[in-house]
């Protein structure tokens, strides 16, 4: 397995948290420390992901408030001092957020909570899955994705 | 609420608003059907202690905010500390109005970005492309997207992407007010009943409706519509009267205010899971 180079990055290990590669031009990834303050980072990438790939302004909004949620879902079940990953994927009909955490516990994102519920209304499809590795410890993600709304290209149909 | 006195807020003595402490005893002994006084009451208190906002305003000038932007701010953090406070915990209400106002004049700086100087090209630009969205929302029955409001102003859409941005570094309510105008004056049907009732599944649902209930009105009307309701942030900003970013804003910053809360609970009452 190769293993990325992080040594001078002192206490935040990650260590077999190779992601796969990214598939294309339009996959975009970011790692940033499990911490809240970088809540605002998160919120804008998605925010300007979502606009340049001109997705409506609800859906842009929408999108904003969901990666919130999602990340600090993640971040408060994160091991602290370690690293949350984000990716986005943006294709012809979705806007796609996977973000990953390691936490200390396998138990999964309640589908109960009120965090879920806002999560389902924001977005089209919501997921969450733990996998444990064993030493390497439980992975969380959450997984979420918006669709395009259909927008009638001026000229094309009544 | 008709616009702010002019002249210069004076120094506060508790004197000043010795006459308002009963108006509290009375809300917090009021029948909770009671609406009609409950609201009259709210109004008196609000009105009553607006010299305070003005002076904690008045503390907070001359850092690039206009007066009247602040005294706003420093006027929902009063809202919110008459709507939190509970006369039957022994403090007096100034002391515990005074850090609530000055921490919301406080988040005000922080979340806002206000310090981000924003050049006023952009401002202008941001204010346009918020009217054009409204607009374009209601022509085309749904949201725009940057490329619709770029040919709609007849700008490029590089140039709306920077000036969705310049809201974003400068998340402004005054600029939101110029165009949503008076929003104060909601005629909001309460339908805090049903939220109850479409919340209950949800499991931290006793935890969560008590902070629901402590929102500000158009907050929490917000916050249904778009989680009970299902409504589209667009849809919301008509029914409201206000700017969708506006919207956006509100329901932000209401989500991270519950999040807290129920965090706060949690570390109080530590639940295994």
């Amino acid at each position: 397995m190769v293993r990325r180079q992080y040594s001078d990055y002192g206490e935040v290990k990650v260590t077999g948290w190779e992601p796969p590669p990214l598939h294309a031009h339009n996959d975009i990834e970011l790692w940033l420390g499990a911490d809240l303050v970088h809540l605002p980072i998160v919120r804008s990438v998605v925010a300007t992901i979502a606009t340049r790939a001109d997705f409506d302004l609800d859906a842009i909004a929408d999108l904003r408030l969901a990666v919130d949620e999602a990340c600090s879902t993640l971040i408060t079940r994160a091991i602290p001092g370690t690293t949350m990953r984000c990716r986005f994927t943006v294709s012809d009909e979705e806007l796609r957020f996977t973000g990953t955490v390691k936490s200390a516990t396998d138990s999964k994102p309640s589908t109960k909570s009120f965090g879920w519920r806002v999560l389902t209304t924001l977005t089209d499809a919501v997921d969450a899955r733990v996998t444990t590795n064993g030493q390497e410890g439980h992975q969380v993600d959450i997984e979420i994705a918006k669709r395009r709304a259909v927008v009638d290209v001026p000229g094309a149909g009544a | 609420m008709t616009g702010f006195r002019a002249q210069p807020a004076q120094p506060t003595s508790s004197n000043e608003y010795e006459h308002l402490a009963p108006l509290f005893d009375e809300l917090a002994a009021l029948d909770e059907a009671d609406e009609a006084r409950r609201a009259e009451l709210r109004d008196q208190l609000v009105t009553g202690h607006l010299p305070l906002a003005e002076h904690i305003a008045q503390r907070f000038s001359g850092r690039g905010v206009a007066k009247e932007d602040l005294v706003q701010v420093a006027t929902v953090g009063l809202i919110n500390a008459v709507d939190r406070y509970d006369p039957s915990r022994g403090t007096d209400f100034l002391s515990f109005a005074v850090p609530t106002v000055m921490g919301e004049v406080r988040r005000h700086f922080r979340d806002t970005g206000w310090l981000v100087r924003v050049p006023r090209r952009l401002k202008e630009l941001h204010l346009s492309i918020s009217s054009a969205n409204t607009e374009l929302a209601q022509r085309l029955n749904r949201a725009p997207t940057p490329s619709e409001i770029a040919a709609h102003l007849g700008v490029s859409q590089d140039e709306v992407f920077e000036g969705l941005e310049a809201g974003n570094a400068y998340h402004s309510m005054s600029l939101d007010e110029v165009l949503s105008g008076d929003t104060e004056n909601l005629a909001l049907g309460d339908t805090l009943g049903e939220e109850d009732t479409a919340l209950e599944g949800v499991e931290n649902h006793e935890a969560l409706l008590p902070l629901i209930r402590e929102l500000p009105e158009r907050e929490r009307k917000i916050l249904g519509l778009r989680f009970v309701h299902n409504m589209t942030q667009t849809q919301i900003a008509e029914r409201i009267g206000v700017s969708q970013m506006h919207v956006s804003r509100l329901l932000a910053r209401t989500l991270e205010r519950l999040r807290e809360g129920l965090t706060e609970q949690e570390d109080e009452d530590p639940v295994s899971s």
